[in-house]
């Protein structure tokens, strides 16, 4: 695939041009960009995360419900008994990947849309036992007065710092993300994901290996969700909602299914494109139209716009061949 | 718990089951035919309920004309929404799964601009109430039962009796095999979608007296079909019926004794469990 291997080549340089210029964003002077570039990147982190699940063929709409374990864990920890952000970080990611083995387990035996719809339930559930457990979680009213994230002891007060922070973060979880992608198991996800009862007439354990694909998305949404709380200081359950693990969806989709960083460009393009109205009704239009679009006309993401422009079709397979399950 | 509050809570989850029983049916009957799930599903709800609000209570249309229309434009809408997504992506499972939850989570949010940000209201249809086993429950309630229990007769005679349940029966069970012997696929498709549509919107149309109307009030409904075709197995009618009156009845008695978020979180633990010790559902179909 002379295509796939033009992507191959140009993939890191996109990266480490992405990672340059993000490096650039606190010359700019201005506190109200830093604090959307982070928000920015701790979308990348939700985005990239799904993209495990995804790649095996399940779809999971309750990834922020992972995000809110990770939150809320972190955050509680450190306030509570001033555990350090490095543990306290590791263990609200443990704790999301726990839970996620707990949810994955029963459901993901089965076909694809069980698990679809049992995420939606399991966000949800996650949102009730965030709002109803108030004397740790204090509810509906919000959990405020997080510390700010600290490093070897030294608390980042400034935005700038905590702005390096989760480039840093976003960095090692893409890096990490990307090695299991090229590696022997990202192979494995990928043939579960296009052919799998083909997969698993060669021997592959399909259960095992989506399970563990779910697992270490929920893991990296645990870290997502520990950042966020830190950073933003303030935990209100309604905001782990369902819309959040639809927007974390449409990131995937929009960007493009068929190369890993589909998920980065989608989530840093609909991110920024839909600041002026983040937060109101005409973000998730936006969002809604953005992806009914995609879909609809483009289906292998914004990453292969440039490919349908320049007149070639860098990858049409990138439309992720679902195996037909009739019969 | 007294005796007479049981009875009473038991009235009362009946006539919610029959609301979730109208969600869950479409829900199963699309799942059964084309393998996809509605999530739009409870965005319908939510439009056939403020068709009420307009056409009933602004409009002062008689309340079974509106509850009609209501059915006959959100069924239209259904074919539509087959015509112009489902059809084009060409049964790729995830990408139509996740254009309905664009088209939601759309529907939705431009609810907010579109029917204004405040809670509607819609006045009682039926008032009074009537005594039942020695208890006092209202008429609007009551009246639920056999408004949806009319609409799953007919539901059941149109799949079983005429020739084009007949096609969705068919293409339920081979799609290919029905269309060759001459079944439109397409088009009972669209049949299909446009039933279920018409279903969702005759539960918002029934709730519309009852609770307060929103945006998002399609959302519990959703979650509650969704638990409902779990345990009653995807794409079996039956078990989604059972399942509904089951949901219902748990729902309202847990719901009264402890409150409505425990009963949520029951009912996960409860699918959790269904899908650990009997995947294929509680009565056992078996999902093609």
């Amino acid at each position: 695939m002379p295509l796939g291997e033009q992507m191959r080549r140009v993939t890191p340089l996109v990266l480490v041009v992405a990672l340059a210029l993000a490096l650039l964003v606190p010359l700019l002077g201005s506190a109200y960009y830093l604090h959307v570039f982070a928000l920015v990147f701790t979308n990348v982190i939700l985005a990239a995360s799904l993209r495990p699940s995804l790649t095996c063929g399940q779809l999971n709409i309750g990834h922020s419900g992972f995000m809110c374990v990770g939150a809320y864990t972190s955050a509680l920890l450190a306030k509570h008994w001033a555990v350090p952000f490095e543990l306290s970080l590791l263990s609200g990611a443990v704790l999301a990947a726990v839970v996620g083995l707990a949810i994955g387990y029963p459901s993901l035996r089965l076909r694809g849309v069980y698990f679809a719809m049992v995420t939606v339930a399991f966000v949800e559930v996650i949102r009730l036992i965030a709002a109803i457990w108030v004397p740790l979680t204090r509810g509906n009213s919000g959990l405020s007065g997080i510390p700010k994230p600290n490093l070897l002891g030294m608390t980042l007060t400034t935005k700038t710092s905590q702005y390096y922070l989760v480039v840093a973060l976003t960095v090692i979880t893409l890096l990490v993300l990307w090695k299991l992608e090229r590696s022997r198991l990202g192979l494995i996800w990928k043939s579960i994901g296009m052919a799998d009862h083909l997969a698993q007439s060669l021997g592959v354990n399909i259960a095992a290996y989506t399970l563990l694909a779910f697992t270490i998305g929920c893991f990296f949404a645990g870290v997502a969700g520990a950042f966020y709380a830190h950073f933003i200081r303030f935990l209100f359950p309604p905001e782990f909602g369902f819309l959040v693990a639809t927007n974390i969806l449409v990131y995937n989709f929009v960007g493009g299914r068929g190369h890993f960083v589909g998920p980065i460009v989608g989530a840093i393009f609909l991110s920024l494109l839909s600041e002026p109205f983040r937060g109101s009704a005409y973000e998730t239009i936006f969002f809604s139209i953005a992806m009914l679009v995609t879909i609809l006309f483009l289906p292998g993401g914004l990453i292969t716009l440039p490919g349908k422009l320049s007149g070639f079709r860098w990858r049409r397979a990138a439309a992720a061949p679902t195996p037909s399950p009739a019969g | 718990m007294t005796s007479a509050l049981l009875v009473q809570s038991a009235i009362i989850g009946v006539s919610i089951g029959s609301i979730y029983i109208l969600m869950a049916l479409g829900l199963t009957l699309m799942f059964g035919m084309m393998h996809i799930i509605n999530f739009a599903h409870g965005a319908v709800y939510m439009l056939g309920a403020f068709v009420i609000y307009y056409v009933f209570f602004q409009s002062g249309v008689p309340y079974f004309a509106a509850f009609l229309l209501a059915m006959i434009l959100l069924g239209a809408f259904g074919y539509v929404v087959e015509r112009g997504i489902y059809r084009p992506i060409k049964g790729g499972i995830e990408p139509t799964l996740v254009a309905l939850l664009a088209l939601t989570t759309f529907l939705q949010a431009a609810g907010y601009p579109v029917f204004g940000q405040l809670d509607k209201h819609v006045p009682p249809v039926f008032a009074g109430t009537r005594n039942i086993l020695g208890v006092t429950v209202s008429v609007e309630r009551l009246m639920i039962i056999p408004i949806a229990g009319a609409l799953v007769v007919g539901l059941y005679l149109f799949i079983n009796k005429t020739r084009l349940g007949g096609a969705m029966r068919a293409i339920e069970q081979d799609k290919e095999a029905a269309a060759l012997q001459g079944v439109n696929v397409d088009r009972i498709n669209g049949l299909a979608f446009g039933v279920g549509f018409a279903l969702a919107a005759a539960a918002g149309a029934l709730m519309a007296p009852i609770f307060k109307l929103d945006p998002m009030m399609g959302e519990q409904p959703l979650l509650k079909a969704f638990i409902i075709i779990i345990l009653g197995g995807l794409g079996s009618i039956p078990g989604a019926i059972l399942g509904g009156l089951m949901l219902g009845l748990i729902d309202s008695i847990v719901a009264t004794a402890l409150g409505a978020e425990p009963a949520f979180l029951l009912s996960f633990v409860f699918i959790i469990l269904v899908l650990l010790f009997k995947p294929t559902g509680l009565f056992g179909y078996a999902a093609r």
